[in-house]
């Protein structure tokens, strides 16, 4: 190795030590790409906090358990708005029975303990269900616009009740749908 | 008009008016209600972004966002309670979360203006750190290399050049 290799050599080594050195400042001015996706997590799990064991067969007046919980993988903590929402075989925009607000520490997850009972009769002359009222954690929401008819297909009285995730948006200065939703179906035992 | 006759009629007369006050006093608490709830939603949006700006502040804004979920908590007690017709609890419940959310907005700008002064702290220290090393690293280079010239153009002179015969 002669003396101008040597050289260059010492040049790279330096210029090496110099990025070394300079990277905390570095990392302040410029922003390194993060390697992880954001997103936002819903779910909803049975009365034994796994993903069995959910309500199905429905009395009026019972109370049933499971809990709805949402992960925050958004790298801000976020503000969120779930809307319970209750619908039959066909879906629509539907009014929101309840509103949850929650918000969400950034890599953190949030969990409601959710109790639910229906008061509703079924009207044999027209093969369907009446709904009366929904209660939810203790709070009562009016239902006396819902129905669901006889499925003759499957065989029962068939609803969703579903949760959708809203995210406020700063820009907006509202909530927008994050395009999540989760929900389960139950059937009206009479 | 004999006094019989006059409680009839002021009873009459009651029985109309009644019913228009109690309208009006109704539609009054319903306004109400309807105006609290638009504030505590608003001071909640509000106290939202003033935590957000605070968590990128550097701030640690966990403790805020449980006492967020409590003002939400109210919040979402004041729709349903409004949505019952229960205009008093809603007032209540309105308030209540909107007196939280003006704790966590001030003690936000609080947080945020802390976090900001240790955030700009750390940044001159992690700057100077950064130079004097870079000086440290390039002032090092430059006489290493100077050295390990010299001492390489020692040993070149140190040789001494060797002859060999040629025997053909």
């Amino acid at each position: 190795m002669n003396l101008e290799e040597y050289r260059t050599v010492f040049v790279a080594g330096s210029l090496v030590l110099i990025l070394i050195v300079a990277a905390p400042t570095l990392s302040l001015i410029i922003a390194f790409p993060g390697g992880s996706k954001r997103f936002s997590e819903l779910w909803v799990l049975g009365s034994n906090h796994t993903a069995e064991d959910y309500p199905f067969n429905i009395a009026p007046n019972h109370n049933y358990s499971m809990f709805l919980g949402i992960g925050n993988h958004l790298g801000y903590c976020a503000y969120y708005l779930v809307e319970v929402k209750f619908r039959n075989q066909t879906p629509s925009s539907l009014l929101a029975l309840f509103n949850i607000t929650a918000f969400v520490a950034d890599e953190g997850i949030w969990e409601l303990p959710l109790t639910f009972s229906f008061d509703y009769k079924y009207n044999e002359s027209l093969s369907q269900v009446k709904f009366y009222s929904l209660t939810l954690n203790d709070v009562t929401s009016d239902m006396r616009n819902y129905t669901v008819a006889w499925d003759s297909k499957n065989n029962g009285l068939f609803g969703n009740l579903f949760f959708e995730l809203w995210l406020y948006n700063m820009t907006s200065q509202s909530f927008q749908f994050h395009n999540r939703f989760v929900g389960i179906w139950l059937n009206m035992t009479v | 008009m004999s006094m019989p006759k006059l409680l009839v009629v002021l009873l009459i007369f009651l029985a109309f008016v009644f019913p228009i006050f109690v309208f009006r006093a109704s539609a009054s608490s319903r306004d109400a209600a309807t105006s609290a709830i638009s504030q505590a939603e608003e001071v909640v949006a509000s106290a939202y972004e003033a935590v957000l700006e605070a968590e990128q502040a550097g701030a640690n804004v966990s403790g805020l966002l449980v006492r967020l979920n409590e003002a939400g908590d109210l919040l979402a007690r004041a729709q349903v309670a409004f949505r019952l017709g229960d205009f008093d609890e809603t007032v209540l419940s309105a308030n209540l979360c909107s007196e939280i959310g003006e704790e966590v907005r001030s003690e936000a700008d609080e947080l945020r203006v802390k976090a900001y002064g240790v955030r700009v702290t750390g940044s001159w220290l992690t700057m100077t750190g950064s130079l004097v090393g870079v000086v440290t690293v390039f002032l090092g280079s430059f006489w290493g290399w100077r050295v390990f010239k010299r001492r390489c153009i020692r040993r070149v002179l140190r040789m001494k050049p060797e002859v060999s015969a040629d025997e053909s």
